[in-house]
């Protein structure tokens, strides 16, 4: 576990080089968070359209994050070797993705607290802290889903597929979850079964002060157990090739 | 006789190659009798090993032992097998038949435990951090390290170290993969092809280095198609091509295989039937007066020439490189592959 650690502090040495992450993490949500919060006055999901809206921005740029970043350096870094380099050490052989798991989640915490002090003092909403913490919460494990896909994505295809495929991985969450804006009617619907869906419906009940249906959390553990399974698949058909 | 001829796999022993000291291993011979007579037990152990891609054998019933200590080359052509049996000795494919087995337990517990210090042509390093960073990274996974600052001297990357990985030549590239290799006091050091990409001055360094390293009694095992280094660096030489061990021995011996000697000298009357019937021939060429000959017995094959009656001048004994004796090998097994081919 030493051995992982050091890995993963490693990693976090990197990312703080990279500022590309940023962008997809903090700035983007930021940006619409800024532009569109307080130009829409209905309500979403029963909430004020910016109480939904603070949410719905930290579910994405938390899931985007852990995505969009770590997929393309996961296929790179097989790629070029270093994966095949790590399995030289000591190191047990899952402590790579481990450590790219346990990255992601450290880079989606400020993501996630910046948007929520935006909709705070910018967005005017106002809940008890524990409101605050189940939400953050909730968003926080909900993209390290994506981290677990990400590693599926990222150990399968090459950097020229990877490129493509996250992104229309990303658009999908993203506009199916209602992320961008609420859905209605047969998309609505559909939208319904995603795990962005699930995040952002329990952070807008917790916020409304409604129970929240179990069936949403189910769903969220559902796709973790199906990324997971996808990244083991991955992981393991490529295990001669890294 | 020496030391190495004990342990030759003995499948098939090649007529023109008999009291050279080397025998030929071909196909499947697992008679390879361990480290047996030596006392010591083998730091690596290949037992009929094969790894098949589809309809490819890229390594066929390969049987070695490597010994406490030795340097030893692994030898042959690209597309031979080298880096897919470093690969399957360093647990990263598994063999499709066959048993590996390095200081006593399997591949991938050897490596676990530190005792192989790897360097791989396909090994990539991380990117976006310091030579220094990386070095340090790694060495801290080691349970044996070494001082950062003694890897980055010994691999000759110290003067680099502060630069950033990605940003470096191809060659510097290389001593840093290097670097990783010997940043533990590893037991067993395996490289495969450590020099491609180096120039000759830094390729003179590297194996100073290494130098240092095997004096420490480690073993080393590296793949290398230049024959130099395996000549100059080696004190074993494993010959494999398509996946099969063709001779094991010192480099002197591989050359003495097929043909080790060239004899030439001057005839004035040349009679090839007779000169293609001599004792140890293996190569025969004439051009007008000259008679050119790679034997295996340069003594018995004049001897035959002066008992005809012959009086040649002009005599020329040279040794042949590894090289020649290389190419001698591989190609000799080459057509024998061929022929087994009509057979089928």
């Amino acid at each position: 576990m030493a051995g992982t650690l050091a890995l993963t502090r490693a990693e976090l040495m990197r990312l703080t080089r990279n500022r590309r992450y940023l962008i997809f993490t903090v700035a983007l949500p930021v940006v619409f968070y800024l532009l569109v919060a307080k130009q829409v006055k209905d309500s979403a999901y029963g909430i004020p359209f910016g109480a939904y809206y603070m949410v719905s921005m930290a579910m994405f740029g938390a899931f985007s994050g852990a995505l969009n970043g770590n997929a393309q350096r996961i296929s790179q870094e097989k790629k070029e070797g270093w994966i095949r380099q790590l399995r030289l050490t000591t190191l047990p052989a899952n402590a790579y993705v481990v450590s790219k798991v346990l990255v992601s989640m450290a880079t989606t915490i400020p993501s996630i607290v910046i948007v929520l002090l935006l909709g705070r003092f910018y967005g005017d909403v106002h809940l008890p802290l524990w409101q605050w913490f189940a939400i953050a919460i909730t968003v926080w494990f909900a993209s390290t889903i994506f981290a677990a896909l990400a590693v599926a994505i990222g150990y399968r295809y090459n950097p020229d597929q990877v490129q493509p495929l996250s992104l229309v991985v990303y658009f999908i969450f993203a506009i199916l979850g209602g992320l961008w804006f609420p859905l209605n009617g047969f998309l609505g619907k559909v939208g319904q079964l995603t795990p962005t869906y699930d995040a952002v419906r329990i952070g807008s009940d917790v916020i409304g002060g409604v129970s929240v249906p179990v069936g949403l959390a189910i769903g969220l553990v559902v796709w973790l157990g199906i990324f997971v399974a996808l990244a083991s698949v991955s992981v393991r058909a490529t295990a001669e090739t890294v | 006789m020496h030391q190495h001829a004990a342990g030759y796999a003995a499948a098939r022993t090649e007529g023109s190659a008999s009291g050279q000291g080397i025998a030929t291993s071909y196909g499947a011979a697992p008679g390879y009798g361990g480290a047996a007579g030596y006392g010591t037990a083998p730091v690596v152990s290949f037992q009929n090993v094969s790894k098949h891609y589809g309809s490819l054998r890229a390594v066929d019933g390969l049987s070695l032992d490597l010994r406490p200590g030795e340097t030893v080359a692994l030898l042959g052509p690209n597309g031979a097998g080298k880096s897919t049996s470093l690969d399957m000795l360093l647990a990263l494919r598994k063999p499709t038949s066959g048993k590996i087995q390095m200081f006593g337990s399997d591949p991938y517990h050897a490596v676990k435990s530190g005792r192989v210090g790897a360097m791989l042509q396909s090994g990539g390093l991380m990117p976006e951090v310091t030579v220094r960073e990386l070095v340090t990274l790694v060495t801290g996974l080691h349970p044996k390290p070494e001082p950062t600052d003694v890897t980055l001297k010994r691999a000759g990357i110290a003067g680099f170290a502060d630069q950033r990985v990605d940003r470096l030549s191809g060659g510097q590239t290389q001593r840093v993969r290097f670097a990783l290799a010997i940043c533990g006091k590893s037991e067993l050091i395996v490289l495969d092809e450590p020099t491609a990409a180096m120039d000759v001055e830094t390729r003179r360094l590297f194996w100073n280095s290494m130098k240092e390293e095997v004096a420490e009694g480690r073993t080393l095992l590296f793949a290398t198609h230049y024959l130099e280094e395996a000549d100059q660096a080696a004190d074993r030489v494993l010959v494999i091509n398509r996946g099969r061990l063709l001779a094991d021995g010192t480099p002197a011996e591989i050359k003495a295989r097929a043909g080790a000697k060239r004899l030439s000298f001057r005839l004035d009357t040349v009679d090839e039937r007779f000169l293609l019937g001599l004792p140890g021939l293996v190569n025969l060429e004439v051009r007008h007066d000259l008679v050119q000959i790679q034997t295996s017995d340069s003594d018995a094959t004049l001897y035959a020439v002066l008992d005809a009656g012959y009086r040649p001048h002009e005599i020329e004994v040279t040794s042949l490189g590894l090289e020649q004796a290389f190419l001698a090998i591989t190609a000799e097994d080459d057509r024998a592959a061929e022929n087994d081919g009509e057979m089928i």
